[in-house]
């Protein structure tokens, strides 16, 4: 090669080198890039897979659109664990084997969490796991990233509605209605402590089987003890319940309030077929994070979400829900961290990934893949504010944000009622001693 | 007290919609000594057949009838192209217990695919409340009392007063002797599963209706309930598995009343288990009617 | 295909062969329908979890369980192994009166039905649904259980415990004791004529199928690390027995051969098929693995009527086609 051109590519090089927070890596080498879903596809929980497959598809189109990652081409793979920890673990590994490229992992649910978590650490992939359980509070599993936080906020979140929600004074004495899932059993401990702590009594808590087909004797009970309100999830059977309520008070509905997993295409589908639209509407309050459903990230989003539909009929059912919007943030910002740090080496990329969402000093704000390339081409760093909104990663890896009361319009999409401040929050947090 | 008298009335219910399926379960049983554990399967199927036609805009009771129909149609063919084969081929019971439960888990499969993990809810005004001391049921629930102890009565008429009935209790008891009598054993074995399919269809409408929501998941745990009704009151008795609903719906309701509704179904299989083992012809079964024990 | 990957499939081999080989036991030579088969194998794990895992207030008191007493290996599989054992003695007094095959085969279906419902609903016993997590890996604290060398060193111990399964049940099988249930089996009244007690043989057969089936649940949950509920659902019993018929019931051959063909070879084939995106957006998600259970069932119905014998039949032919209807 002539000595000319050899010093000519140098000096490009030391001048790019020289400029900002250039990437230092070893470039982003080629071929085509997977990111594995891996969930419950079948099974109990079968209904998970495919929200956060609908979370990958959309990710993949944004990326692949703005250049891919450095050319590299993003694709979804599904794996499937069957909800239980026993297939899960050669789900997980038969998905390290198998998939080159593997950038990142998103998925991982309380159903094999537990297992999954170290096998997919050991081998060093980021990933992004929607499990609640308080044993990931303080991991230090450095390529787990969580972006919802754990269960127990969600039952101060409940109380919190009932205490200081709007369009009602305080409830004074509240029913728990939760099945014996994973996740309903963290629920009914924090719920009590917080709400009995702030002044209101648990009238009856009452655990019920979800496979039951009729809960009419469990209903008289909790009617017997006169409750204001019933704090409920019972995924699959909540219409049932919520139904036999309706009838066996008369016709008269209870209010009822559901944690986040009640905010689900599904789940309203369910109650507004067994106790009718209008009092849905009148009776049922919600907890959320606090997503806006709007602005450029959630524009982007939406768009790549409908467009996905030709891969996964269903997937524009899910542009509401919580989980979909934080996975393919998850997935933007690994990205983001791979072309940041010029590297396809996880071990590098991986850290870059909370600088990203934490953002530093003077970092700029970017919604897209594309602004996010172009702020990094440009020497910046940035802060990615995405879908789900702001992430604020704390030194075990766990991201919290606050909780809005949600309820739903009539065609099932989310709307906002209130929120609580930071003071009352902290007020719950306090009465519920975690 | 008052939580055990309306526990009283919600059995009354639970009771009427596990009867139709015993009785036609135990039927089954009586008439081919085996136990067919896809009944479960069927019955959702014939649930989900009058899902779709409610969501056309059918009324349930028709669509309560078109699953009886369905469930007829199911049940003939399955014994016919299954079951039948394999009993003639001398299989044991256990072998046809196995091949029973292969089907279930081949129905289940096919329909998950078509209808998905999730409940469904049939769309229909259950009515207003009737209230009769300290039990409230509604409109619909009545109904479904209603139509159980009609179907009762007329099982109760097809065995003792139609020739065909009688020829059923005659294949029941010795199919031998009834064919050496000049009894069509297989028109006779035809009409029991095409009767009881129809049972079974209709159990499975009336469940879906009665649970307000539905999925394949809850097929499983119906089946052990229905087994347990059938076996307490003595596997093959149409009477015995009347009398084994009237138990398991009172039994259930009103331990989820008084003990941990948690645990509600598990009383049920907690019954089954016990009768099993420990009393295995059931309450009215009489020695020689079935080889129920050794 | 990592080290990861085909470690976890040589260990699940092994469990699904010393699980096969204990199902034939009971099965197979001694004829008991043990169709709670799993729930052996979820007591043999969850002793040896509570044996070898520190109390419950260990790594931040998230579950809640009883025992926890930190013992090392082998001790918690031996305790694993037991449990098996001692859990046959009740279930085998309750089903070993003389009860038809099929309410034995029914009853016990029942019994692990309600034995998992009553795990999940008792939240301080066992960790209720979500089960125990974090059980340490065996040798733990002597090897990294992250290191390539620990997976070498699992199936190793796993091969061990095959052979010594296989050792055990070859030594009953083809034993005067064998002979004997196999008399008893095909036979029964002849057998007890000449004096064999077919209920003290079927007993001790059922609990060393027990123990055998305990040492697979311990096996297993060392190397997952967890146990729930979710794990020994009563489908589980259904593959198994599948493998039984397909591989051939009453001889340890084809209990292995089984092993291989449906838990292992079908499974993993099916995992392989999910990842090709062509075949996975084939039709609704989850479409191929419902198929895959359709298959099984398929599979099941056509081993009972071509070959009810099995891929590999038993040595001497003691009966021919299906099984004789008992009277």
């Amino acid at each position: 090669m002539p000595s000319r051109f050899v010093f000519a590519v140098g000096a490009i090089l030391t001048l790019a080198a020289c400029g900002g927070t250039t990437p230092s890596g070893n470039g982003l080498g080629t071929g085509a890039l997977t990111v594995g879903v891996i969930a419950p596809f079948t099974g109990a929980d079968a209904g998970l897979g495919p929200a956060y497959y609908a979370a990958c598809l959309p990710a993949a189109l944004s990326i692949n659109n703005n250049g891919g990652v450095g050319g590299r081409q993003v694709s979804c793979s599904k794996f499937d664990t069957r909800g239980e920890p026993a297939d899960a673990v050669p789900a997980a590994n038969q998905m390290i084997a198998s998939t080159s490229g593997l950038m990142a992992v998103v998925g991982c649910t309380s159903d094999e969490a537990s297992t999954v978590v170290p096998i997919i650490d050991r081998a060093k992939i980021p990933m992004f796991c929607m499990t609640g359980q308080s044993e990931f509070n303080k991991t230090t599993a450095k390529y787990f990233h969580r972006l919802v936080p754990a269960d127990v906020y969600d039952a101060y979140a409940m109380v919190g509605s009932a205490i200081y929600g709007p369009g009602h004074s305080p409830y004074k004495r509240a029913a728990l209605v939760f099945g014996n899932d994973i996740g309903s059993q963290a629920f009914v401990q924090p719920a009590t402590n917080a709400f009995t702590k702030l002044g209101g009594t648990i009238a009856i808590n009452l655990p019920i089987s979800l496979t039951a087909s009729s809960y009419r004797t469990e209903v008289k009970q909790m009617l017997d003890s006169h409750p204001d309100v019933i704090f409920t999830e019972a995924l699959g059977a909540a219409g049932t319940f919520l139904k036999e309520v309706k009838t066996q008070n008369g016709g008269q509905m209870i209010p009822f309030l559901g944690t986040s997993a009640t905010i689900d295409p599904v789940w309203f589908q369910q109650v507004r077929d067994a106790i009718g639209i209008s009092d849905f509407l009148k009776y049922y309050g919600g907890v959320d994070l606090g997503y806006t459903f709007s602005g450029a990230a959630y524009t982007e989003f939406l768009a790549n979400l409908n467009a996905s539909a030709s891969q996964f009929a269903d997937a524009p059912k899910y542009k509401q829900r919580g989980s979909t919007l934080h996975l393919y943030d998850g997935i933007i910002m690994t990205a983001l961290a791979m072309v940041a740090t010029n590297s396809s080496d996880p071990s590098v990329y991986n850290p870059k990934i909370i600088d990203i969402a934490n953002g530093s000093t003077g970092a700029t704000v970017v919604n897209t893949y594309k602004d996010g390339v172009a702020a990094i081409k440009a020497g910046k760093s940035i802060r990615f504010e995405g879908a789900g909104g702001q992430n604020n990663f704390n030194q075990w890896n766990n991201s919290q944000s606050g909780y809005i009361l949600v309820t739903y319009d009539k065609d099932g999409n989310e709307v906002q009622v209130g929120q609580l401040t930071p003071a009352q929050t902290a007020t719950i947090i306090a009465a519920g001693g975690s | 007290m008052d939580l055990f008298v309306a526990a009283l009335g919600f059995g009354l219910v639970s009771m009427s919609v596990i009867a139709i399926a015993a009785v036609g379960f135990t039927m089954q049983f009586g008439i081919t000594n085996m136990i067919n554990l896809a009944y479960g399967e069927v019955m959702i199927s014939s649930a989900y057949l009058a899902y779709y036609l409610n969501r056309a805009g059918i009324s349930i009771w028709v669509g309560m009838v078109a699953g009886a129909l369905f469930g007829a149609v199911f049940s003939f063919l399955l014994n016919r192209i299954v079951y039948a084969p394999f009993l003639r081929k001398g299989t044991s019971y256990l072998g046809m217990v196995i091949v029973s439960l292969a089907v279930s888990l081949m129905i289940a499969n096919l329909l998950i695919p078509i209808v998905g993990y999730y409940p469904r809810s049939y769309q229909e005004d259950p009515g207003g409340l009737i209230r009769l001391g300290g039990i409230a049921l509604t409109r619909d629930q009545v109904i479904v009392i209603g139509v159980a102890v009609v179907l009762m009565l007329a099982i109760h008429a097809l065995l003792t007063y139609t020739r065909l009935g009688k020829a059923m209790r005659a294949t029941a008891a010795n199919p031998t002797l009834a064919r050496n009598c000049g009894i069509p054993t297989q028109r006779v074995i035809d009409a029991v599963w095409l009767i009881t399919g129809a049972l079974c269809g209709l159990a499975g409408v009336v469940a879906a209706l009665n649970s307000d929501s539905f999925a394949i998941a809850n097929g499983a745990a119906f089946l052990i309930t229905i087994l347990a009704a059938a076996v307490l009151g003595g596997a093959g008795q149409p009477y015995g598995a009347m009398i084994g609903a009237v138990l398991i719906g009172l039994i259930t309701e009103l331990s989820a009343a008084a003990w941990s509704p948690q645990y509600k179904e598990v009383v049920a299989f907690g019954i089954l288990v016990l009768v099993m083992v420990l009393r295995p012809q059931g309450l009215l079964a009489k020695r020689g009617a079935l080889a129920a024990a050794g | 295909m990592n080290t990861f990957y085909a470690a976890n499939l040589l260990v699940y081999a092994g469990i699904d062969i010393i699980a096969c080989l204990a199902l034939n036991l009971q099965f197979g030579v001694s004829g008991i329908v043990n169709f709670s088969f799993i729930v052996f194998q979820a007591v043999g794990a969850y002793t040896a979890a509570v044996l070898s895992i520190p109390p419950d207030t260990a790594n931040g008191g998230y579950q809640h369980y009883i025992g926890g007493y930190s013992l090392t290996f082998p001790i918690p599989w031996l305790g694993g192994a037991i449990a098996g054992g001692l859990l046959a003695i009740p279930v085998g007094f309750v089903v070993l009166r003389k009860l038809r095959s099929d309410y034995q085969a029914i009853a016990l279906l029942v019994l692990s039905v309600i034995a998992n419902t009553v795990i999940t609903n008792a939240d301080k016993f066992l960790g209720g649904a979500a089960g125990i997590a974090s059980v340490p890996p065996p040798l733990s604290d002597r090897i990294d259980p992250n290191a390539e060398s620990y997976q070498y060193l699992y199936v190793g111990i796993t091969a061990v415990c095959v052979v010594i399964a296989l050792f055990l049940v070859n030594r009953i099988v083809n034993s005067p004791y064998g002979r004997s249930l196999r008399a008893m089996r095909e036979r029964e009244l002849a057998a007890t004529a000449i004096g064999k007690n077919p209920v003290e043989l079927k007993m001790t057969i059922f609990i060393v199928g027990g123990v055998i089936a305990g040492l697979s649940g311990a096996i297993l949950v060392g190397f997952i690390q967890v146990w729930a509920p979710s794990v020994w659902l009563y489908p589980e019993t259904i593959i198994l027995f599948a493998a039984i018929i397909v591989g051939g019931r009453g001889n340890n051959i084809g209990a292995i051969l089984g092993a291989l063909l449906v838990p292992v070879g079908f499974e993993e084939v099916t995992r392989f098929l999910n990842n090709d995106p062509a075949i996975a957006n084939l039709g609704p998600p989850g479409l191929i693995p419902a198929l895959q259970w359709v298959a099984i069932g398929l599979l099941i119905i056509g081993f009972l009527w071509f070959r009810p014998e099995g891929v590999r039949p038993e040595a001497r032919r003691v009966f021919e086609g299906a099984p004789m209807r008992e009277d």
